[in-house]
């Protein structure tokens, strides 16, 4: 299996932060009354860094949830919740009647669509579209998706894609023109949120142009491209095969939207806070407030009712070979955990605004099943006092040299800020920190490989889905130590115990009780000291004047293109 | 010897009467201080560049520092930096160090090259004076600071940053000073005293170094003196661009690079690390100035007549 981390700047892009439970869950801040049944009209303005993605062809699209902008023009077969907080993070239906009916052990999934749905040339929407789409998701071609359909579903592993195999996959069937039937090769109660992705977008073959449909993907959602130029700028008008009688999910208020690409990010910051012209119904999905400019809001209500304050989950932690020296001493790895200084850590990336101190890896958020601990009770300022005795327990009474990797700017948040506040906490107890910075292009790769892993590196880590599985997984899982490469289990941990509760967690199909399990085996994991959890972000966001109905989800973090409106 | 060559004691008499010039040696000399004596000052102020202090910074508020003008206090001279509240006069004091380091070893470098390559033209057959000045031509018209962005991005992490950051501003910023050792070369090797050296049976090297260099004294420490803050600028920019020096390392450039997002609610920290590339650059030039004044007569008497 090869998991992928959707980068921070994916998630950014597609998305957009979130509202962690610890936030108090989304917040609505429409200045007047919203009536979604008297919400249409206008034009959405979109002020972002990059394109919604560097490919916008749904078998391309490493999306959560579908995206945000992509999710206007793709429909797939279960979608996020479009509601702010915890509600926001569970799973809907949105092609499909329900989530998905699974079979006893959560191994067969099947899904039935509703009627009348239709593309935005007005041919019906059937399953074998449906089916089409993922497996373009396979063709070498058409690279960039999330992996799992690889790895879940029965012998796929090897399939070529549409092109060179037109006869499809054997595990996804089509009895009829509504129905599609997914077999598993292992229980995965997560299913339905896989379904939220863009490779369950229909196609329809016969518009399908290979590597060029991303020019004029055809859409399924309530908006169509009428303009596009890649990485400059996208038109999207009302799509007139669509409507809330077939969707109940998207709202889609505005006539049209215009999103401007290639900005950059104090600019955008700056023309949203100011809100001159159209810029008055501006909003972006992929751009935060910088530290240096939350000092503006105290000096601004006005621009403050304009914040929505909320954060793709995250966990930022600082990782190390457990089966190496001297890591493989838990005493060090506990000496470690009391040695770290979490507030110059959240402060060097932004402070306690976009930012929060972790104690556990799953991040405060209810539905990923967070449970509170704290093993190695550091404080706020670290216990360089506890870390010294541990070290000198662990036959290092002189403290010790490591090498710190850290990326070589600081966009991600694992920059050499964060980095000279962990050398700095680190003194204290007697460790000496040299930094080793590692450019931004190469850094994932140099880190998820154990031939290159550094000793010590600052590593983050994001889901693809509201879940503590995703989570969990990929960072823990002892059978996820991938030698050759793309390895995310860093700290190269390998407990038969975990490994055979994650696979009791697969089965469960009910996702409150998977919270609860996920929650649980995060304690467990982590009393062995495996990472070093530093902070979760947030993240907060402008948007423009007349923008309302701007609330939050637990899932992407950022307001809703789809049910804000500009009227 | 150029019968030309004022001593050194009419030149400091000359350069005295230039109060600009006086001015500028007397900021760059506590400049020099400044980073000679960084750590002792430092801990004169009681603080280190290195440690955080969480109390004096706003997290909330994205880290701005607590209290007027970015946090100045009898504790913190400069006031602290934003989020991580380091002390700014500490870092400041460091950035005077690597600044001026790094400015003077490229200049050495600079002046080194561009002597050594003038010579060789100047005195050598014509196919190596056609190929040295065609190279040096190349030289002055290279984008030094897009060059030296591709460079310093390959370049692996272990090399220590400010030496090879002068090497590389030094290595691409000889050709001005090849163009005028050799002029001057040229001219003198035909002058008398040449000639009797030669026919004395002084080889090509002991002409070069006994009887060309020392007149090419003058004019190539003139140039020097300007060239220097022209190397301090290109510092500032190079770590401005995040290829200079790294964390935790500060330099002035890096500086004013983390701080161009707080100008608004942060002034201080913008204005101190510039104010001083300022007072580096203008300084030096101040008195680059007056060394070039001072060493030629010409310039002098049309000072003077126009003063």
């Amino acid at each position: 299996m090869t998991w992928r981390r959707p980068s921070l700047l994916v998630a950014g892009l597609l998305l957009a932060g979130t509202v962690t439970a610890c936030g108090g869950g989304g917040q609505s801040a429409s200045t007047a009354a919203f009536d979604p049944n008297n919400c249409q009209g206008g034009t959405l303005e979109i002020l972002n860094q990059d394109d919604a993605g560097s490919h916008l062809d749904p078998a391309r699209l490493y999306t959560s949830g579908g995206g945000n902008i992509p999710s206007l023009l793709f429909r797939t077969l279960t979608t996020r919740t479009r509601k702010a907080g915890a509600d926001g993070a569970k799973v809907a239906p949105d092609l499909a009647t329900d989530t998905g009916e699974p079979n006893a052990d959560a191994t067969v999934w099947t899904y039935h669509l509703r009627d009348g749905l239709k593309f935005e040339d007005g041919t019906p929407i059937t399953s074998a579209d449906v089916k089409y789409g993922i497996e373009r998701g396979f063709a070498a071609e058409l690279p960039g998706g999330a992996p799992y359909l690889h790895d879940w579903l029965v012998d796929a592993q090897n399939y070529p894609g549409p092109y060179k195999d037109p006869n499809g996959i054997a595990a996804i069937e089509t009895p009829d023109a509504k129905t599609i039937v997914f077999h598993l090769n292992s229980p995965h109660g997560d299913f339905p949120y896989l379904a939220t992705a863009t490779q369950f977008a229909p196609v329809p073959k016969a518009k399908d142009t290979g590597a060029d449909y991303e020019k004029h993907p055809i859409s399924s959602g309530p908006y169509k491209i009428e303009t596009y130029d890649k990485g400059k700028s996208m038109t999207l008008v009302r799509n007139t095969d669509w409507s809330r009688a077939v969707d109940p999910n998207r709202l889609a208020c505005p006539d049209r939207i215009e999103a401007t690409y290639g900005l950059d990010s104090a600019v955008i910051n700056q023309r949203l806070s100011t809100g001159t012209g159209n810029d008055a119904n501006a909003v972006t999905t992929d751009t935060s407030l910088g530290p240096s400019e939350l000092a503006q809001l105290d000096n601004n209500p006005d621009l403050a009712k304009r914040v929505a304050k909320g954060g793709f989950p995250y966990t930022y932690y600082l990782a190390f070979d457990n089966t190496k020296a001297p890591f493989n001493d838990i005493k060090v790895r506990e000496a470690f955990s009391y040695a770290v200084d979490r507030t110059s850590a959240v402060n060097a990336v932004g402070g306690s605004s976009l930012a929060y101190p972790a104690t556990t890896f799953l991040p405060n958020n209810k539905t990923m099943g967070y449970q509170a601990f704290d093993y190695f009770p550091a404080g706020a300022n670290g216990d360089p006092a506890k870390a010294k005795q541990l070290l000198a327990e662990a036959g290092f009474p002189n403290g010790l040299t490591i090498t710190l990797a850290h990326r070589s700017d600081d966009s991600n948040q694992d920059g050499p800020a964060v980095a000279t506040a962990v050398q700095d906490a680190f003194k204290k107890a007697g460790i000496t920190v040299k930094l080793q910075s590692i450019d931004s292009d190469s850094y994932g790769t140099t880190v998820n490989n154990p031939a290159t892993q550094p000793q010590v590196a600052v590593e983050g880590w994001g889901a693809d889905w509201p879940s503590g599985g995703p989570f969990i997984i990929p960072i823990f899982d002892g059978r996820q130590y991938l030698a050759g490469g793309g390895n995310f289990n860093t700290a190269h941990f390998d407990d038969k115990a975990v490994n055979a509760k994650i696979d009791e967690i697969n089965k469960i199909t009910d996702p409150d009780q998977a919270a609860q399990q996920w929650g649980q085996l995060d304690s467990e994991i982590m009393k062995q000291a495996p990472v070093v959890p530093l902070y979760h972000t947030t993240q907060l966001r402008l948007y423009g004047k007349n923008v309302k109905n701007a609330f939050v989800s637990d899932w992407t973090g950022v307001y809703d293109l789809s049910q804000v409106s500009v009227k | 010897m150029t019968e030309a060559r004022p001593g050194f004691r009419v030149f400091l008499g000359r350069f005295r009467t230039d109060r600009a010039a006086v001015f500028g040696a007397v900021v760059a000399g506590l400049l020099v201080l400044l980073a000679l004596l960084a750590p002792v000052l430092t801990a004169l102020e009681g603080q280190d560049i290195s440690s955080f202090h969480n109390d004096l910074v706003d997290s909330a508020r994205g880290g701005v520092p607590i209290g007027p003008l970015g946090g100045m206090s009898g504790q913190h001279w400069l006031g602290v930096e934003p989020q991580t509240g380091r002390d700014l006069f500490a870092r400041v004091a460091q950035g005077a160090q690597i600044s001026l380091l790094v400015a003077v070893s490229a200049t050495v470098v600079q002046v080194f090259l561009g002597v050594v390559v003038g010579l060789a033209a100047g005195l050598g057959s014509k196919l190596l004076d056609t190929v040295l000045t065609r190279l040096a031509d190349i030289a002055i018209a290279f984008p030094v600071i897009i060059f030296s962005l591709a460079l310093l991005t390959i370049v692996p992490d272990s090399v220590p940053r400010p030496l090879l950051l002068a090497v590389v501003i030094g290595v691409l910023g000889w050709g001005g000073t090849a163009r005028i050792a050799r002029g001057q070369t040229l001219s003198l090797r035909t002058r008398d005293f040449v000639a009797a050296a030669r026919l004395s049976g002084a080889g090509g090297f002991r002409v070069a170094r006994r009887e060309i260099l020392p007149g090419l004294a003058a004019p190539v420490i003139t140039y020097a003196a300007l060239l220097l803050p022209t190397n301090v600028i290109t510092e500032a920019a190079l770590s401005f661009l995040g290829v200079g020096v790294r964390p935790p390392t500060s330099s002035w450039g890096q500086m004013l690079s983390t701080a161009t997002t707080w100008f608004r609610s942060d002034v201080m920290y913008v204005l101190i690390p510039a104010f001083m590339v300022f007072l580096t650059v203008l300084s030096f030039t101040l008195m680059g100035e007056g060394v070039r004044v001072a060493l030629d007569p010409r310039t002098t008497r049309l000072t003077r007549k126009a003063g």
